[in-house]
């Protein structure tokens, strides 16, 4: 660098300086880390969309005058190195006052890693691993785990006059915290879990499993799984003639359900926390924006995305606004309580900081989705 | 235990026992004639499939005018296959070349890397996740006989194996084309000598080899409610494992062991757990191994 280039760095920087310092409006910056490149990249996208839409609506609300909240987004590619890196990158921007990421569990907890240390708030909306919230006083997440679900439809099954539950689960982490949770609760009820049966991913035939069931002669069938495993669960246990009702996780709530399971389906309970067709005034606002800014019915990802922010939108203002600091951001999100979001109200529980929210209870009723108490 | 749930687990085993038979059928038959496994097997049945749902979406025509359609592609994968991933390696035509290891490795080689990109593309185009089947097609009908539940599709697929395999037999006995698939495949160098058209034999055994697998592919998916690109996976693993255990060149062989491959896994999971059924079919495979190294079915050691 030549010496007149140097001098002429310097004297930009020095004519920038009081900018900063008498500027009248404040900007405030929340960091957002997810992927928008790679596997699951079509997730990250749709985070993007929902957080801008929600600190866009933010700002022209007009809630902290003054202040301007900027959201910075960083692709972590699915990836716990990069989510590393940038976690380290957020914390040292002292503008950010708290960061929202990432996808999944494991590079939301390599992240979180370093943001314990660092002392960010970090609220991911879609970590479920029970540890995540365990790393530090400093991670939150606005989904619900299976802590949370098994119980709840535990009880409405138990609840419902069935005593002896058969569980079926998909052989992975997620399916073994659907059956602990699950049959747990089914006990603490005085209830029987008749047969635990965990398929590995990939089965595509469930007439073993099925007829192993029907030997157990259940009251109703759990069902732990994903939509396609479970279309083929659903018709297969039709063609058998096996005539229980089934529950299920709230991982089979898709439209693509309906269609690849057809009859199969009807009659499925099953619970979720967003439902696209609440006739809900906010989420009805929020499907609308939603579908005129980027074309498409938001699914629940986006929905806990939009969630996430704004939650984290509403701390910020609750922590002073303009005087907002990241460990008063910290402590207001701890304390968020009944917080009216697109997918249910949401309290955070101050010492756990489990979220806990109302599920909606759906029936599957001639292949459409329909509302039940 | 042994009350009308164990029949039906069994009926049960022997119908996923018939999906890995219909695969192993076209996949023996071609490790046979060349003695190198087509990778690609499964990405023809995938293939099948597909063709046949585009049909159904498109025009809605009668299954068995579903099923020509699969065949149809089925043929064309077989020939398409046979040109770009095993004719470039029959360019050496020594003795040496046709004995060596390394170019049979490199067509086992190339014919997986035909099934990834095969695979990819059908992603690519179709998406990775389940295709919706038009519940008018599945053939998942029951069927009730006293206490025991079958389907539509597994008498399908017991009719289709049937008539596959003597068919088959049929087309290796009786016919020329028959009789020159099996001396290529007896041996490809006296079978040139005595002048037969090697090359267009070893077409011809794709071809058929893979409208078996086509067909296969779409009955199946029928038959399960699911086709996704990756679906020709796990049957294709299950149709090797039976290949081998039948004797690597022996059809009925196989078939056979892809039945007991299925009654194992029916019947390990109604007194286990499903998770075993895998681990109790692969056990099935090294026992053979270890007491017939040539497998139940297999001849001499004749190959090279």
């Amino acid at each position: 660098m030549t010496k007149q280039c140097r001098t002429l760095l310097a004297t930009i920087c020095l004519a920038m300086l009081p900018f900063g310092a008498y500027a009248q409006n404040k900007t405030i910056a929340i960091g957002y880390h997810a992927p928008l490149s790679g596997e699951n990249a079509q997730y990250g996208v749709l985070f993007r969309n929902s957080a801008t839409m929600a600190v866009e609506n933010f700002n022209k609300s007009g809630r902290l005058p003054g202040v301007t909240v900027q959201l910075k987004f960083e692709d972590s590619k699915g990836d716990a190195k990069e989510g590393v890196n940038i976690a380290r990158k957020f914390s040292d921007d002292q503008s950010i006052v708290a960061a929202i990421g990432d996808f999944s569990s494991g590079v939301s907890m390599a992240a979180g890693q370093v943001y314990a240390q660092t002392k960010l708030a970090q609220l991911s909306q879609t970590a479920s691993h029970p540890d995540f919230v365990k790393i530090s006083e400093y991670q939150f997440r606005n989904i619900t785990t299976q802590a949370y679900e098994g119980p709840l439809i535990a009880n409405w099954a138990n609840s419902n006059g069935a005593k002896k539950i058969a569980i079926v689960a998909i052989q992975n982490d997620w399916g073994q915290s659907v059956v602990k949770y699950f049959a747990d609760a089914v006990k603490a009820n005085g209830g029987e879990v008749t047969e635990t049966e965990m398929f590995n991913p990939g089965t595509r035939d469930f007439r073993s499993i099925l007829t192993k069931i029907a030997r157990s002669a259940p009251d109703v069938i759990y069902l732990g799984s994903f939509y396609e495993d479970g279309s083929a669960f659903l018709q297969q246990k039709l063609q058998l003639g096996l005539k229980q009702p089934v529950y299920a996780t709230s991982s089979l709530y898709e439209q693509k359900l309906l269609d690849l399971a057809g009859p199969a389906a009807n009659n499925l309970y099953l619970s979720t926390t967003f439902l696209v067709e609440s006739p809900e005034p906010h989420v009805m606002a929020f499907v609308k924006e939603y579908e005129t800014r980027y074309g498409g019915k938001p699914q629940m990802f986006a929905a806990q995305a939009f969630d996430a922010t704004n939650i984290v939108l509403n701390a910020i203002v609750a922590a002073g606004g303009a005087n907002a600091t990241r460990a008063k951001v910290r402590d207001a999100l701890a304390a968020t309580k009944d917080f009216p979001g697109v997918t249910g109200v949401t309290t955070f529980d101050p010492k756990t900081r489990e979220p806990s929210k109302v599920l909606a209870k759906l029936q599957i009723q001639n292949g459409k989705y329909v509302l039940v108490k | 235990m042994f009350d009308i749930f164990f029949v039906q687990q069994l009926v049960n085993g022997l119908s996923v026992g018939f999906i890995y038979a219909l695969m192993a059928i076209g996949f023996t038959l071609i490790f046979g004639v060349l003695n190198v496994v087509n990778f690609a097997h499964g990405e023809v049945y995938m293939i099948g499939s597909y063709a046949g749902l585009l049909a159904i979406t498109t025009m809605a025509p009668p299954l068995f005018v579903v099923i020509l359609v699969a065949l149809a592609a089925g043929a064309l994968a077989g020939f398409s296959l046979e040109r770009i991933a095993f004719r470039p390696f029959r360019r050496f035509r020594d003795e040496a070349s046709l004995k060596s290891k390394a170019i049979r490795e490199a067509t086992l080689l190339s014919s997986l890397a035909i099934s990834i990109i095969v695979r990819e593309l059908a992603e690519k185009i179709f998406g990775s996740n389940m295709q919706s089947i038009p519940q008018e097609y599945l053939l998942l009908t029951p069927i009730q006989i006293g206490p025991l539940s079958f389907a539509s599709g597994q008498f399908l697929i017991f009719g289709l194996s049937i008539v596959m395999l003597g068919g088959l037999q049929w087309l290796l006995k009786h016919t020329r084309v028959g009789l020159e698939i099996r001396a290529v495949a007896n041996n490809p160098m006296g079978a040139a000598y005595v002048g037969i058209n090697t090359e267009r034999t070893i077409i011809a055994t794709f071809i058929i080899g893979s409208t078996l697998g086509a067909v296969a592919g779409l009955v199946v998916g029928l038959y399960q409610g699911a086709i996704f690109p990756a679906m020709g996976f796990v049957p294709g693993v299950k149709a090797f494992v039976a290949m081998v255990m039948g004797g690597l060149s022996s059809i009925g062989g196989a078939v056979v062991c892809a039945l007991i491959l299925g009654v194992a896994e029916a019947v390990t999971t109604s007194f286990f757990a499903q998770g075993w059924g895998d681990l109790v079919a692969y056990a099935f495979l090294v026992i053979t191994l270890i007491f017939f190294p040539t497998g139940l079915f297999g001849g001499g050691r004749d190959r090279v």
